[in-house]
């Protein structure tokens, strides 16, 4: 392996079989980044970051430990709220990440939003001085998983040291591939945004069906936000009417606004506020606030849907 | 106390309200305006009537109130017609225009009056761009005048001479209104408690209005932070919230909210606003 250069993000995907190799491979990563003084980060679920914290032992106090489950649950937000809010105060340092957001029990709806993110890394992160290395659980995860991981990956790591470049590297066609189509949902009916006039109503709308489908007060409010976002996004961004509209989908309600304009940049809502801006931090929002946001566009239109978990 | 809130008459309101009443008819008007001066008179205020027609016009309209004739005469009741105080196109000078009323409220106390009420035509006075603009910082400023002196009014603006939008730009300034198109309401707290009062929802549809009343505001400043009762606001976008936090940065001051919802904090904690401070207070009694 030849050593990355400053400017170069080195984005590796870890294969693991077991704890022992997931030791193996993650514990030389961050303890030689700690010997080098280097900011150190790990975002993995709980019992992973358990498992690191026992094998590290005091060191382990220097390492940034972030529950993924939790902190990553939406995968919309972990370029924004996890690696950069962690990699961007150290800048013109080399700053080391694990970052793991695809884990087994993952759901299909989910899915998709996890392939796109690790696409999405690539260019968020392109010319910066950070490595993001990404386990990849190839006993608990489909081949499919595994193979979507050699694609948004350029360099996969394995057992016993193993490094070696992905012939399948190819992260732009994953991001395609995962813009699947979201169907109208049966029953929904739509409300529909023509203007901005139009936005208080919209809310007491989205916070009606909401709390009559059992969502709780403090989410409500979040669901004004993302409903008044989605709309507000629509109009601006696209100079479109939005269709807005909510229905239970198991233990979520998800609320969709639909448009017919195009999102053009895959980034959207995936970086971090700047602080003097004064707007355009819509889809950041939506993000932050949903558990899952899954958004598909085309020329024919564009579709998001933000998934919040009733309790 | 002073209430904060959309009304559908012009009764009820205390010795510190402010009302903006958009009206179509003068006959509508003389009806609210005979509530507001009558509920005045009977709170022991010193009321006065000023419009558009003659003075002996005006007086008849008033003269329908039981004892008001009386008061009229022994001067508890005053009118005063607009046209002979200002000439067409007259651009008010706020901090002026509250001294005028100051005096009045003072020379009212004096008389043993509890205070001053006003029922004023101001139509005339918000026909050209730089009418509106002055006149809704004078709105303003009144309107912190009246939060710690017992001297209420209500401000009339008559449709189809103004545009619903400039009549928005006003009411937006009124902590008590019968015309909420604008959406929300910033005006002085009761007592002066905070740095201003914000009432209503606030997003897109209202964020250049916004803006413009929060620079006519000029809001006062007492100290290294801009306290804002927002407690009645019953949502803000996070255009709104930057918009707010903006105006303080640019006044050298920080931000501090006291809401009563969780929308302002997940904002402030989602763009990571360390530097506006969000308190949760229970809601007040509006």
């Amino acid at each position: 392996m030849t050593a990355a250069r400053p400017d170069e993000f080195v984005h590796p995907a870890l294969f693991y079989r077991s704890d022992a190799e997931y030791l193996d491979g993650l514990l030389p990563f961050v303890t030689e980044g700690l010997a080098a003084g280097q900011p150190v980060a790990v975002a993995v679920p709980g019992p992973r970051v358990r498992l690191l914290r026992s094998a590290l032992g005091d060191a382990a106090e220097r390492v940034h430990m972030v529950d993924m489950t939790v902190a990553g649950r939406n995968p919309g937000r972990i370029i924004a709220a996890v690696l950069r809010h962690f990699a961007d105060p150290h800048a013109g340092r080399h700053v080391r990440i694990v970052g793991e957001p695809v884990w087994p029990g993952r759901s299909a709806t989910e899915y998709p939003a996890c392939a796109q993110h690790e696409a999405l890394i690539n260019a968020a992160f392109a010319g910066r001085d950070v490595t993001i290395v990404c386990p990849y659980d190839t006993v608990g995860l489909d081949a499919d998983v595994l193979a979507d991981a050699r694609a948004t990956h350029p360099v996969v790591w394995g057992a016993d040291g193993l490094r070696e470049a992905s012939a399948e590297y190819a992260p732009d066609s994953v991001v395609a591939r995962y813009n699947q189509p979201l169907n109208h949902h049966g029953d929904a009916e739509p409300h529909v945004v023509t203007d901005a006039a139009g936005l208080p109503a919209a809310r007491r709308w989205v916070a009606d069906r909401a709390r009559a489908l059992g969502l709780a007060p403090d989410r409500i409010a979040d669901l004004e936000l993302i409903a008044t976002e989605l709309a507000a996004n629509s109009l601006v961004h696209a100079s479109t009417p939005c269709e807005l509209r909510i229905w239970p989908d198991g233990g979520d309600v998800v609320c969709e606004g639909r448009d017919t304009g195009r999102l053009t940049d895959p980034l959207a809502g995936r970086r971090p506020a700047e602080p003097t801006a004064l707007s355009g931090r819509g889809l950041l929002m939506v993000n932050d606030l949903a558990e899952l946001v899954r958004i598909h566009t085309s020329p024919r239109g564009t579709t998001v849907r933000a998934y919040l978990r009733r309790r | 106390m002073r209430s904060s809130g959309l009304v559908e008459d012009a009764r009820g309101l205390g010795a510190h309200d402010h009302l903006c009443w958009r009206y179509d008819e003068p006959a509508e008007l003389s009806a609210r305006v005979r509530e507001f001066l009558g509920e005045g008179l009977a709170m022991g205020a010193r009321v006065r009537y000023v419009g558009l027609a003659p003075v002996q016009t005006l007086a008849g309209e008033l003269h329908e109130l039981d004892g008001m004739g009386e008061a009229l005469d022994r001067g508890a009741a005053e009118v005063s017609s607009l046209t002979g105080t200002y000439s067409t196109g007259t651009v008010v000078e706020p901090a002026a225009q509250v001294r005028i009323y100051a005096a009045a409220t003072a020379a009212a106390l004096a008389a043993g009056y509890t205070g001053m009420r006003v029922a004023a035509e101001a139509t005339p006075l918000v026909r050209t761009p730089a009418q509106l603009d002055a006149f809704a910082r004078y709105e303003h400023l009144v309107d912190r005048y009246m939060a710690r002196h017992p001297f209420s009014a209500m401000c009339a603006y008559r449709t189809g001479e103004l545009g619903d939008d400039v009549i928005e730009q006003l009411a937006c300034l009124h902590p008590n209104t019968n015309h909420d198109a604008a959406g929300f309401r910033l005006h002085a707290s009761a007592g002066g408690e905070y740095d201003a009062s914000m009432n209503g929802d606030l997003d897109l549809s209202n964020a250049d209005q916004f803006a413009t009343a929060l620079d006519r505001a000029e809001l006062p400043l007492r100290g290294d932070e801009l306290v804002v009762d927002a407690r009645g606001l019953t949502f803000i976008d996070h255009r709104g919230l930057l918009r707010l936090r903006e105006y303080a940065r640019r006044r050298g001051v920080g931000l501090v909210l006291h809401v009563s919802r969780p929308g302002p904090a997940r904002i402030a904690e989602v763009l990571g606003l360390t530097d506006v401070r969000v308190e949760h207070r229970p809601e007040h009694a509006a």
